[in-house]
């Protein structure tokens, strides 16, 4: 997806080329009392929300550069529009890297990943985009620039306002620089998978996991169409109901340890085959876990966070409340992905407001839309579920921070206007 | 004594946690006037120990009925003073909430009340393969709430992260009174990452009651190794090149030659006396690849010139080189009868040069400084010593802890890696951040407590600290 | 002070001389205090405490309480504000420093090396000077019972003759189920409660028992007061372990209490005569070692070489470096395991005068784990005082219940049926708890159940 096909009703687009340059749009539009939509790569801008006020577009297209990269100390500060793979290529040729998975990372922006605190399989064993941002520069909806944190990876000066930005969806402000902490690229990795005939026999796998000699860096259980047909995963019988795959990083060393200590565990338990992914048809699948809430056409895509106890349970839910629909969860941390392939408005909104929501709710959780296709409009609490009582504290934060409401107006879910 | 407008408060307060929860005599709250920042004090008017959240709301709405201050305190071992109730008013002690509420090894969450002492809970998990990441050398008796208030960090943090990586959420009192919950035991919760904004917010946004903590499967095994070194030069390029190399070990600390001769005093473990620097290297891990990681350790501490490399031959020495490690500080009383420990952040490859310039620094103000630090994380702890009765030390010690501190900043690094900012160095966020960005930061905290009767004068230089210098003319004077 | 005069004889020096006891008691008078409270103190002392707080979760009572003036650093705090004028000794200062427990589980947290027991111990000799209503020596339970019975042990056994009686016909349990005994004062009733239920108590011990096999040692046994009249049977057992190592023991005649009652309760002066009479009575000069088994004498005896600076200073030097807790001995001599296999899973308890004060932990521990078939599990918070504490549980019953419920809660935690510990007032405080909520357990002494594997036998569980 991008930019061109956006919701949002703007009026003009601009792309400053300097943070100052940015501050300086967005305090122009606070004069003007213009209401501003800060844009990376437009991967996540559809999510069913269609804000009514007309505004500026604000892109971070022409803040790319790099800051400072000294790889020695495995940090790097960046201008926040450069995409997660322009990113990737650079720290790959140091050795290094940010393992935070972000799908279309070619047009996925490092500002809009922390903007939307997207996450992928890897976050089991590698955390997310809050564990990495050790210094952030912003422009508040009253157009000042501000920072916080530094460019060292330990710092507890003032308040952390890497940790406000992130997922704070552009409502706080807009990221322009961001310094990352980095970690070494895994010398190899490989995936392990088996088939589930049933989901009592994934819990009794999933628990297991818990206490596996072995460190996953991911663990997902796989449903629906949109795993049926993928040899990599193995053949697809009747009685398939679903798949584990537990992906693993570290050395050859580790790794073959890893995978044959894992297939021992599991056979304990009584699964009769499992296979080892490896090479590049592991490179493929990675590749696909990492993409499946937006591959293909625009789908209607929901991420629940659950109790990781409360994954199997939340997935037999969404596939008996969408027939048809597709799931993939981080089972380890307790997100689960929902694709739905054909539905109306109506549909969705039945699906999310007397479904899904409820049922996240009841898992220990929370949901939410993470896209949903142009055209489609949803309601602000099929797209959040119910607002809870520290939405309050949310919004006089962002009153403080934004106090006419120009950024992002009505997108984020605690802002209700 | 008490003021006799808060006769009628103590009363109140009394009415809520019982007689035996309320302190109002001068001997009693004599303690309470300072915690392990000793240089400024101040006595509360009244100390108040809630054991239910309950109780911290009828305390704060009472707070706020009498217009006084109020601020948390957990096992009062701040460096940094963050405890020091300025301008008086209610004390909040928070140790007799103390339970571990629930241990859920199958969400991997633990929810404990801010009392529990940081240990506790990694002993509660013993033999579960699980532990509570955050090790700060104080983990004996400081309490999760002071960890969660400071964002405290410890050796095992420069590959685990620090507290803010394992919180997921907390139940906080607001300055107002209302009771709070933030984030819980499912990860990604919905909206602003208050959780993430309220640790290390060194309780002036709100108290935290309760918090639920990510548990961390203990690593299967281990390799620990001392790094011998002849110059201090050698250790810290060496600690460039282990980062450099791209292995995360698991802890990577500093001790010079100074504080070796201390630790040594102190436990004999049979450190070499004439060597000027040693490193603790340890990586965990899959037993399946913890040798090859040693052996390459090994090999680029020698490229460095280490003198030797010794490894940890049983758990039992493994425990006792970390006893050293955490326990050093202490250790430093043998060498002065006061020590003030410094806790800037520099970039790693800037170590070299920041210990260089710790020594000139020290040379010219007279004053002896030895040095322990988590290298890998390049947190340095410069211990200046002294003698607290000569006010003329005093005042080079502070002139020299400064000029590190500017030398941190000018480097790119910060003023605190983990003790935090609390009164002592409310005069560097100046120098640290724009004016600019301290405006956004009291507009969080204005967002919070909006009355600023909760922990005033605390970590950020807002007009209240500026009146603070004022009302305390004695402030400077004891500097 | 009437028990002073027939406590002991005054002590006799190396050279034969005779005792000049009029100079000692003089030298003595100058170490206590005339100026402030506090003022007899070396004040470096202080300094050490660099307030970092990391003693504070050490403490049972602040683990209990929660106030910091009843932690280390509060007490170190109100000590020093006492000294420095800042503070009047009032009866609330008073109160948290007589709650500590001096157990000095402090001073193992320390990373400073502060010696809080060198701060807290001549601050309460200086505390008795002061202030006549709140003088522990003035109190009567100290005078007549602490300091007048229990460390003088013929008395001690004399008294307790018709409470054993009584104890036999099952009078005290009937009383203590009828609750008869709370028409004793509180603390007599404690006292009566604390008495371990009745068992053989043995023969006197001679005053030579010979070792077994080869002679590897010569070793003086001391037996004290309380422990010599309630726990013979340990010293039976004790000697006999010592005999089986290849040790010659001695059991001086003549030896007194240790004087760890009175100078804890800052009788200083009482305290000195004791210490000079063991000095006296034992030919330490010709012994490898003084072998201890109650870790509070133990402590206090391995001390007498720092609480008094007069011309005996020398000779209790002398002594006390002679002075080891019979694990720590047996442990550094080479032990020699014993062969009935008793199986048994038992937690050890460290004693606080044990473990904090003499540093002893590994060694009752590695002793323990060579007796055949024993199953030793850790005990949680093993370190934490039971609330014994010498006397502490007759003087401050409160705390001390609430540290003994503590305690055990922990014990049965492990699912142990037999606790060992190496201490008579830890002994008589888990027992008394064990008995209190009726939960079947053996408490006894390392000593106990090595004697009993070397014999073959089982223990009563």
């Amino acid at each position: 997806m991008t930019v061109a096909t956006t919701p949002l009703p703007l009026s003009e687009t601009f792309a400053p080329p300097s943070p100052s340059e940015l501050a300086e749009l967005v305090a122009e539009g606070c004069r003007t009392g213009m209401a501003m939509y800060p844009m990376g790569g437009g991967t996540s801008i559809s999510n069913g929300l269609v804000p009514k006020r007309s505004g500026w577009g604000v892109s971070l297209a022409n803040l790319k550069r790099t800051i400072d990269y000294p790889a020695r100390d495995m940090t790097i500060t960046v201008e926040a529009g450069v995409t997660m793979a322009a990113l990737a290529d650079q720290l790959a040729r140091e050795g290094q890297r940010l393992p935070v998975d972000a799908p279309q990372a070619a047009d996925a922006t490092l500002g809009g990943v922390i903007a939307t605190a997207t996450s992928g399989p890897r976050r089991y064993g590698c955390g997310t985009i809050r564990d990495y941002v050790i210094g952030i520069t912003a422009i508040d909806g009253r157009g000042t620039l501000f920072h916080g944190g530094g460019r060292v990876v330990k710092n507890v000066a003032g308040y952390d306002f890497c940790k406000l930005l992130t997922g704070s969806r552009g409502s706080l402000g807009v990221i322009a620089q961001v310094t990352l902490k980095l970690r070494p690229l895994v010398e190899t990795t490989a995936l392990v998978a088996c088939e589930l005939t049933d989901f009592d026999q994934a819990e009794t796998l999933l628990a297991a996991l818990v206490r596996s000699k072995t460190t996953p860096a991911a663990i997902e259980l796989l449903a629906g169409a949109a795993w049926a047909d993928d040899p990599v995963l193995g053949p697809t019988s009747a009685a398939t109901k679903a798949r584990l795959v537990v992906g693993l990083e570290g050395t050859a060393a580790e790794i073959d340890w890893m995978t044959s200590t894992l297939a021992g565990e599991w056979r304990e338990l009584g699964v009769q085959k499992s296979h080892t992914i490896n090479g590049a048809a592991a490179d493929r699948l990675w590749s696909r876990l990492v993409e499946f809430p937006a591959a293909g056409e625009p789908p209607l895509a929901i991420k629940a966070s659950v109790l990781p106890s409360a994954v199997t349970r939340f997935v037999v839910t969404a596939l008996e409340l969408a027939p048809g629909c597709s799931v993939q969860s981080h089972a380890g941390s307790g997100i689960v992905l929902v694709r739905v392939g054909e539905f109306t408005a109506a549909d969705a909104l039945r699906l999310l407001i007397a479904g899904l929501q409820p049922a996240a709710v009841k898992a220990g959780g929370s949901a939410s839309v993470l896209s949903c296709p142009a055209g489609t409009e949803l309601t602000h609490q099929a797209v959040w579920g119910p607002v809870r009582p520290e939405a309050a504290v949310m919004r006089a934060v962002k009153q403080q921070l934004d106090p006419a409401g120009l950024l992002n107006p009505g997108l984020a879910s605690f802002d209700l206007r | 004594m008490i003021a006799t407008r808060l006769l009628p408060l103590a009363d109140e307060l009394r009415a809520v946690v019982g007689t035996d929860g309320v302190l109002t005599a001068h001997s009693d709250l004599l303690v309470y006037e300072c915690d392990g920042f000793v240089i400024e004090k101040n006595c509360p008017d009244i100390a108040v120990f809630p054991r239910t959240t309950e109780h911290v709301q009828a305390i704060v709405r009472l707070a706020n009925e009498y217009d006084v201050p109020f601020l948390p305190r957990g096992a009062g071992t701040s460096l940094a003073g963050g405890c020091l109730p300025v301008g008086g008013g209610v004390m909040i002690v928070l140790v007799r909430m103390k339970q571990i509420l629930e241990i859920n090894l199958r969400d991997r969450y633990a929810v404990v009340e801010p009392g529990v002492v940081n240990v506790w809970l990694t002993q509660a998990l013993k033999g579960t393969g699980y532990h509570y990441a955050p090790d700060p050398s104080s983990q004996g008796a400081c309490t999760i709430g002071g960890n969660v208030a400071t964002n405290s960090g410890g050796p095992h943090t420069l590959k685990y992260g620090v507290t803010v990586n394992h919180v997921l959420g907390v139940e906080a009192v607001m300055a107002d009174g209302s009771i709070v919950e933030f984030g819980g035991p499912a990860e990604d919760p919905a909206g602003l990452d208050l959780t993430g904004l309220l640790v290390g917010s060194e309780g002036t946004l709100a108290v935290v009651t309760k918090a639920w903590v990510r548990l961390t499967r203990d690593p299967q095994g281990w390799r620990t190794m001392l790094g011998i070194f002849e110059s201090v030069a050698d250790a810290t390029n060496a600690i460039s090149a282990i980062i450099g190399a791209g292995i995360v070990p698991a802890a990577l600390e500093m001790m010079d030659q100074g504080i070796l001769v201390a630790v040594e005093a102190a436990f004999h473990f049979g450190f070499p006396l004439d060597a000027q620097a040693i490193l603790l290297i340890e990586v965990d891990g899959l037993e399946a690849g913890l040798d090859r990681q040693r052996d390459r350790i090994i090999a680029l501490c020698k490229e460095n010139h280490a003198r030797e490399v010794r490894l940890a031959a049983s758990a039992a020495e493994r425990q006792l080189l970390w006893k050293c490690r955490k326990q050093a500080f202490g250790a430093v009383g043998r060498l002065s009868p006061s020590y003030c420990t410094q806790d800037g952040v520099v970039p790693r490859t800037k170590l070299p040069h920041i210990l260089a310039r710790i020594t000139e620094i020290g040379q010219k103000h007279g004053i002896r400084i030895v040095n322990v630090f988590h290298a890998g994380d390049g947190n340095i702890h410069p211990i200046l010593l002294f003698d607290e009765r000569d006010r003329e030390q005093i005042a080079r010690v502070l002139a020299a802890s400064g000029e590190i501190l500017d030398e941190c900043i000018a480097c790119g690094g910060s003023v605190t890696g983990e003790h935090g900012i609390g009164v002592e160095k409310i005069e560097f966020m100046h120098k640290l951040f724009t004016p600019a960005d301290l405006d956004v930061m009291g507009r969080v905290r204005t967002a919070f407590n909006p009355h600023g009767r909760l922990s005033p004068a605390k970590m950020l230089p807002t007009a209240g600290a500026c009146g603070l210098e004022q009302k305390h003319p004695g402030r400077r004077a004891a500097l | 002070m009437a028990h002073a005069a027939d406590a002991a004889p005054p002590p006799i020096p190396a050279d034969g001389a005779a005792p000049h006891a009029t100079a000692a008691s003089e030298a003595a008078q100058v170490a206590v205090p005339t100026g402030r409270p506090g003022s007899n103190i070396n004040y470096d002392l202080f300094l050490d405490c660099v307030h970092c707080g990391l003693c504070t979760a050490a403490c049972p009572t602040y683990l209990e309480l929660g106030n910091e003036n009843d932690s280390p650093r509060g007490r170190i705090y109100l000590m020093r504000a006492v000294t420095d004028g800042r503070l009047e000794l009032t009866h609330d200062v008073r109160r948290h420093l007589e709650l500590c427990l001096d157990c000095r589980a402090c001073e193992t947290a320390c990373p400073s090396g502060v010696q809080y027991g060198r701060l807290i111990e001549p601050f309460r000799v200086a505390m008795e000077s002061q202030g006549e209503e709140e003088r522990k020596s003035a109190d009567w339970f100290h005078r007549l019972i602490l300091f007048g019975l229990f460390t003088q042990p013929n008395r001690l056994r004399k008294w307790l003759a018709p409470a054993r009686v009584a104890q036999r016909l099952g009078l005290v349990t009937l009383a203590e189920k009828t609750r008869l005994t709370r028409l004793l004062p509180p603390r007599l009733r404690q006292l009566v409660e604390m008495l371990p239920p009745p068992r053989r108590s043995g023969p006197k011990l001679p005053p030579i028992l010979p070792a077994i096999g080869k002679r590897r040692a010569r070793v003086a046994l001391f037996t004290g007061c309380v422990a010599d009249v309630m726990f013979r049977p340990t010293h039976w057992a004790t000697a006999r372990v010592l005999q089986a190592n290849g040790c010659d023991v001695l059991v001086p005649q003549g030896q007194a209490c240790c004087g760890a009652i009175h100078f804890h309760a800052g009788s200083s002066e009482p305290a000195r005569e004791l210490a000079d009479a063991n000095v006296a009575a034992f030919d330490y000069r010709n012994v490898d070692a003084v072998i201890v088994n109650v870790a509070g004498c133990g402590a206090m005896m391995k001390d007498y070489g720092h609480h008094w600076q007069d011309e005996w200073q020398p000779d209790r030097a002398d002594f006390a470096a002679k002075v080891k807790d019979v694990s720590e001995f047996l442990d550094s001599l080479g032990f020699i395991p014993p062969e009935g296999e008793i199986p048994l899973v038992a937690t050890y308890h460290d004693a606080c005068h044990l473990a904090h004060a003499q540093r002893v932990r590994e060694a009752p521990r590695r002793l323990l784990a060579s007796v055949p078939g024993l199953k030793l599990v850790e005990l949680p918070e093993t370190e934490v005082c039971c609330g014994a504490a010498g006397t502490y549980n007759l003087t401050e019953q409160e705390m001390a219940a609430r540290l003994a419920r503590r305690k055990l809660d922990n014990i049965l935690k492990t699912g142990s049926r037999a606790v060992l510990t190496g201490n008579a007032g830890c002994l008589l405080q888990i027992m008394r708890e064990a008995r209190r909520r009726g939960e079947r357990l053996w408490v006894a002494h390392p000593m106990d159940l090595l004697n009993l594997s070397y014999q073959g036998k089982q223990p009563p569980v």
